[in-house]
């Protein structure tokens, strides 16, 4: 059964028609072609699907679309703003923390997650805010290290 | 899979399409688990109910001396209230541990305990904790013991067709007492537990002496299992490190792991017992004493 | 060493901004008008005849447009070194993994409805799922038109091993296995196959070798390669395992037969039963030394899994029966190597190919000699590994540019690896009771470019456009972007030979119909091979330039010396044109309560010729290092009797950040490969090769425990530490 969507998706008011059962992440890239976020698994086990509601990161397969009814949605497609990246984007770029890319996405959302509410983690803190996000290419070292440098820490080579 | 998603927006109403669509209408919280099962062709359902738009349902409160967790309370939330670090430390540590940050910010407490999974991180805790669970039906609102509410693996006494959990409660723990949660598991994040348990202990008034343990373990048994012949083997005995490394062994005769393929076989869950408990029970003490 | 502007720098990836910005496209976001969607049957027994396919229910179905079965592909075979696998399996399924139909439809849904409708008729037939069983007379037949079971087998024989073993002061015998592994790259297959406008058939997706994938979809469709044009979309990660045909013959049959673009994209379940593993190897060994710490002989017998398909098995057991002596001068060896069928899904390409195998086994038989000789396990090493002029086992020089030694000794110093067996590296003070510090090393050596007579080329096209001065330089070379970061590196070997801005470059990689034919992105090879023809063409094009050409267009082809297969009685041969050699060391701690064994500290010295981009060479050591320790530690791939265990990611766990070492330091040693583009020469696998040899030497430490079987889960510490404990 299709019923009526209300989100806000980075910053512009969203409605449209979804199916009852659809997923989030479906209606993010097939429906509105936001395909920055990918899909590794649907079974929430690898977080490539992470998106931000209302600031907070979530596995968008495992949450129904209808879930976020009048709720506020960032994807990777909303960081940058008038061409201006944001400094995870930079930080990412500059560090070398991407190689295939493809969990990038995820990867910068949950970062994003992470700085918003704490802008300062230390590194315990920083791999909990990453540990939903498998990386298979870069071993993690110059992801940790692109977050420092965006919170502060980390010197820029 | 399901044709319909509605928003009720008090409990009442939650029970009344509940009501209506006989069975065919279920209840969805955080649904990171649920979500799975209905794609797994496991709980075909026509309608998902969800909850989280429910207001007054959201809340970690101190009130009259118990504190209750609502319905839609996340994990995060839990892991991160100094009200629980400080008076159910256990349970803030459990919560800390369930899957990742994405699983934690949405999953909910209740949805872990109506889950039924023996080794449930947020339920081990509240187990312990002695915690009950109030549930929302036709004929009204009743308190329950969480311990009376698993079936099996996977498998609720609530029934969340027609139920649905409103709030959990327990007492907080106060002077001379003390809780920690353990886990161990194949790695550090994103990973169901070879092994986990909560440990509440409480002191007597000198510190050398237990007064009170509660033990809970999972995987041990199809449910959520309480350590009995353990707190009792060690209640009333000495906190001092000698004596608990000798009477966590008393584990080995009640809890009784199996093996599984793809975690740990039971002659290792069956190791790791007494060294979870002595690694527990070692820092509620300290959290009793401090 | 040459001086260089470009090369040696952190030059940000030229890809780097589309994918941290969303924009890069991925085989499973791509589509087209009209598409429609296609789903796979696997086959659900290990080992049957099918006995009938029945599609009636799911061709009925509204909204499904075909249902393609085994009689539907022209010639119903691939395979890159042998046709040996079904496209889609109409007598007999040989794996879990094997594809038996393809249903095409309007929607993904109704394609999984119809799917469920097919109902096959399967007789089953005895399974084997040990190699060491399939070799025997008795074993059932995995390919019956087949003698036997061993799909291929390599001997090597140099000098007179029973004589020099019998002679050594000391001797080690041991038998090790090595585990399966699944690549878990974080992008499922996927891809959308169209007919063009021309005619053409369009395969769009993602891969390791483009031009290699055109030639086994022509050869299925029975067409000339120039009606198919493959494309490439960036790969989410490949590691070996897209270097197999995964989605693309599917999608042109599905595509050419229904006339409409077909997109399928494979569920991570669909992913890990559909695409081969790593070779598990089963390897005995006898090494032999004498008491100033020479080695004198070594004997290995090896048996690798191949699995149900021949993939590239030839290839992995030719390495691993190398690379199983170490990378040491030894006088006397013998190997002997088989490549056996079974039931378990097919064996093929993943990072280092046979050299973690190999390695495995050299690398612990030298720590278990040093112990036995009371020697620095370094040092020891250091006396043993092969020089500029060194024979190899197939009795041929070894390649110019022997980089081993730098790498041991380089490890050394920035570790602060002191001398002696009784102290290496400092523990640290603080270590609970409960736990036990323990250092270990290891090194290791694997070919760069193809081995052993495979045919090995690269062409590129270099076009430099402009007036006075070159204003816009256009590199086409079918080098696929797997992650690994060639396109920026081809594009600062480019710059670097042209002196220009390498912003200037624009590299082309994904098109057949537009760019010639690079080889595939395996076997570390790119840097060094596309790195040449990238630079030579570079070259001429600018001396045309120099002359006054506009514009300035070259097509290059480079073919790197010639390489060989063992001889079929003494092995000897020339396998390979150049190495690269690596050395490590671990530093973890055990906790003797759990058996968790925790990295604390990898060192990681590679000897990659002339670093082109030191950032991207770290990222491909911290990234190797991190696979290496899931393999070792923490992933565990389960098939029992055929049937698969471990079905996904919430099973098949691969380290998450909080599981990978607190420190891996990337030591890049440069000793120039003389053949290699500005002394290159290649490092994506390297440092995986020689990993788990270094942490198992490190947890016998800390603990005394040898483990000559992988995984070492904490269960199996423990264990093994209670049994150890026991036996006192």
């Amino acid at each position: 059964m299709k019923r009526k969507l209300e989100m806000d998706v980075n910053g512009k008011r969203i409605v449209l028609e979804v199916e009852a059962s659809a997923m989030l992440v479906d209606v993010l890239r097939d429906q509105l072609g936001l395909t920055g976020t990918k899909v590794g698994c649907r079974e929430g086990e690898c977080g490539a699907c992470t998106v931000l509601v209302d600031g907070m990161a979530v596995n968008s397969c495992l949450v129904p679309a209808l879930k976020v009814r009048g709720r506020r949605v960032e994807t990777i497609e909303g960081l940058a703003s008038e061409g201006q990246l944001h400094p995870l984007q930079e930080a990412f770029v500059e560090r070398g923390a991407v190689q295939c890319g493809y969990c990038t996405p995820g990867m910068i959302m949950a970062a994003k997650a992470l700085l918003d509410k704490n802008p300062h983690p230390n590194r315990e803190e920083t791999k909990s805010g990453l540990s939903g996000n498998l990386c298979r290419c870069t071993g993690y070292s110059k992801i940790i290290e692109a977050v420092e440098q965006v919170a502060g820490f980390g010197e820029v080579e | 899979m399901w044709e319909d998603y509605l928003f009720p927006t008090t409990v009442e109403q939650a029970l009344a399409i509940l009501r209506d669509h006989r069975g065919e209408a279920r209840i969805i919280a955080g649904g990171t688990d649920l979500i799975l099962e209905l794609e797994n062709g496991e709980r075909a359902t026509n309608c998902l109910v969800d909850i989280t738009r429910i207001p007054g349902l959201d809340g970690i409160e101190l009130q009259d001396g118990y504190i209750t967790l609502g319905a839609n309370v996340t994990h995060a939330q839990v892991a991160d209230s100094t009200l629980i670090q400080e008076r159910a430390t256990a349970l803030a540590e459990g919560c800390q541990q369930v899957g990742g940050p994405q699983i934690r910010n949405i999953a909910t407490v209740v949805g872990n305990v109506v889950s039924s999974q023996p080794a449930a991180d947020a339920t081990l805790p509240l187990l312990a904790l002695d915690a009950e669970a109030e549930i929302a039906d036709e004929e009204g609102t009743k308190w329950h013991a969480l311990g009376t509410l698993f079936e099996g693996p996977g498998s609720s006494r609530v029934d969340s067709t027609a139920q649905m959990v409103t709030r959990l409660r327990f007492l907080p723990l106060s002077a001379r007492q003390g809780s920690a949660y353990e886990r161990f598991a194949r790695r550090r994040a994103l990973a169901l537990p070879i092994l986990a348990g909560a440990v509440v202990v409480e002191t007597d008034a000198t510190g050398k002496v237990f007064e009170g343990v509660r033990i809970s373990l999972g995987p041990v048994a199809p449910v959520p299992f309480r350590a009995r012949r353990t707190e009792k083997a060690l209640r009333g005995s000495s906190t001092d490190g000698a004596s608990i490394a000798t009477k966590v062994h008393t584990v080995l005769k009640e809890a009784k792991p199996r093996t599984s393929i793809l975690r740990a076989s039971m002659e290792y869950r069956r190791e790791l017992l007494p060294v979870l408990l002595r690694r527990g029970i070692t820092r509620a003490l300290q959290r009793a004493r401090g | 060493m040459v001086e260089t502007k470009v090369l040696g720098t952190r030059w940000a990836r030229v890809d780097a901004l589309e994918k941290a910005t969303g924009k890069a496209v991925f085989a499973g976001d791509l589509s087209m008008e009209g598409m429609t969607y296609a789903k796979l049957l696997f086959s659900d027994r290990p080992h049957a005849r099918i006995v009938g396919v029945d599609t009636q229910d799911a061709e009925a179905l509204p909204g499904v447009v075909a249902v393609l079965v085994a009689e539907d592909v022209p010639v119903n075979e691939y395979g890159l070194m042998e046709n040996d696998e079904p496209v889609l399996c109409g007598d007999k399924v040989r794996s879990i993994g094997d594809k038996v139909a393809l249903v095409i439809a309007d929607t993904e849904k109704t394609a999984e409805g119809a799917r469920d409708l097919i109902s096959v008729e399967y007789k089953d037939l005895p399974v084997v799922s040990d190699p060491r069983e399939a070799m025997t007379e008795t074993a059932p037949r995995v390919h019956e038109e087949r003698e036997s079971n061993i799909l291929v087998e390599y001997h090597v024989r140099k000098g007179d091993v029973e004589k020099a073993l019998a002679e050594s002061d000391v001797l080690v015998e041991s038998l090790y296995f090595t585990p399966a592994a699944e690549h878990a790259y974080l992008q499922p297959e996927a891809g959308l196959g169209y007919i063009d406008r021309g005619g053409g058939i369009v395969v769009h997706t993602a891969g390791q070798w483009a031009h290699d994938d055109r030639r086994q979809i022509a050869h299925a469709l029975d067409m000339p390669e120039d009606r198919i044009r493959v494309i490439y979309t960036p790969a989410g990660g490949a590691f070996g395992g897209r270097e197999d045909i995964s989605v693309q013959i599917l999608l042109a049959l599905a595509a050419w037969k229904t006339g409409r673009p077909v997109k399928m994209v494979w569920t991570r379940e669909e992913s890990v039963r559909g695409h081969h593993k790593r070779h598990p190897f089963y390897i005995r060994c006898r090494t032999g030394a004498n008491r100033v710490g020479k080695l004198t002989a070594v004997e290995t017998q090896l048996i690798a899994d191949a699995g149900a398909y021949c993939s590239s098995s030839p290839a992995v057991l030719a390495n691993a029966v190398l690379l199983c002596t170490g990378p040491y001068d030894i006088p006397n060896v013998k190997t002997d190597g088989y490549a056996v069928y079974t039931n378990n899904i097919s064996s093929g390409a993943m990072r280092a190919f046979g050299a973690p195998q190999g390695l495995f086994a050299a690398e612990l038989q030298m720590s278990k000699l040093a112990e036995k000789l009371r020697m620095d396990p370094l040092e020891f090493r250091a006396r043993n590994v092969l020089v500029e002029g060194s024979t190899i086992a197939t009795q041929t020089v070894v390649p110019a540019g022997v980089g081993v030694k730098r790498t041991l000794l380089e490890l050394a110093e920035i570790s602060e690896w002191q001398r002696g067996a009784e102290t290496k590296l400092e523990p640290p003070t603080d270590l609970p009771s409960h736990k036990r510090w323990g250092v270990g090393v290891a090194c290791g050596w694997k070919n760069v470019g193809y081995p052993f007579g495979f045919p090995e080329q690269c062409t590129a096209i270099a076009e430099l456009y402009g007036d006075d001065e070159v204003g816009r330089v256009v590199i086409k070379c079918g080098a696929a972007e797997v992650g690994q970061g060639v396109i920026t590196a081809l594009a600062q070997i480019a710059a670097e030979t042209l002196g220009v801005d390498p912003e200037m470059i624009e590299i082309m990689n994904d098109d057949t119909a537009v760019v010639p034919n690079a080889g595939s992105s395996s076997a570390s090879r790119h840097v060094f091979m596309s790195g040449n023809a990238v630079h030579l063409a570079c070259q001429e094009a600018k001396s045309l330039w120099d002359a006054g050409k506009r514009p300035a267009i070259v097509t290059k082809q480079y073919v790197p010396p010639p390489t060989s297969l063992y001889d079929e009685k003494t092995g000897k041969g020339v396998p390979n044109f150049s190495y690269g050699y690596g050395s490590q060391a671990v530093e973890l701690e055990v906790d003797l309560e759990t058996g968790e064994i925790a990295l604390k500290k990898v060192y990681a010295s590679h000897d990659v010729g002339k670093a082109i981009n030191p950032q991207m060479i770290e990222g491909q050591i911290e990234g190797g290092v991190v696979m290496g320790q899931g393999w070792v530690l923490i992933e565990d791939f389960i098939q029992q009797e055929g049937y698969l265990k471990t079905k996904t990611l919430a099973d098949y766990l691969v380290p998450t950040v909080k599981d990978a070492p607190d420190e891996i330091v990337s030591i890049v040693v440069e000793v120039e490969d003389p053949l290699g583009p500005f002394g290159a020469r290649g490092v994506g696998e390297m440092p995986l090769m020689q990993l788990a040899p270094a942490i198992v030497d490190a947890i016998h430490d800390a603990t005394g425990i040898w483990f000559d079987e992988l995984p070492i889960t904490a269960e199996k510490m423990l264990l093994a530490l209670k049994e150890a404990a026991a036996s006192r």
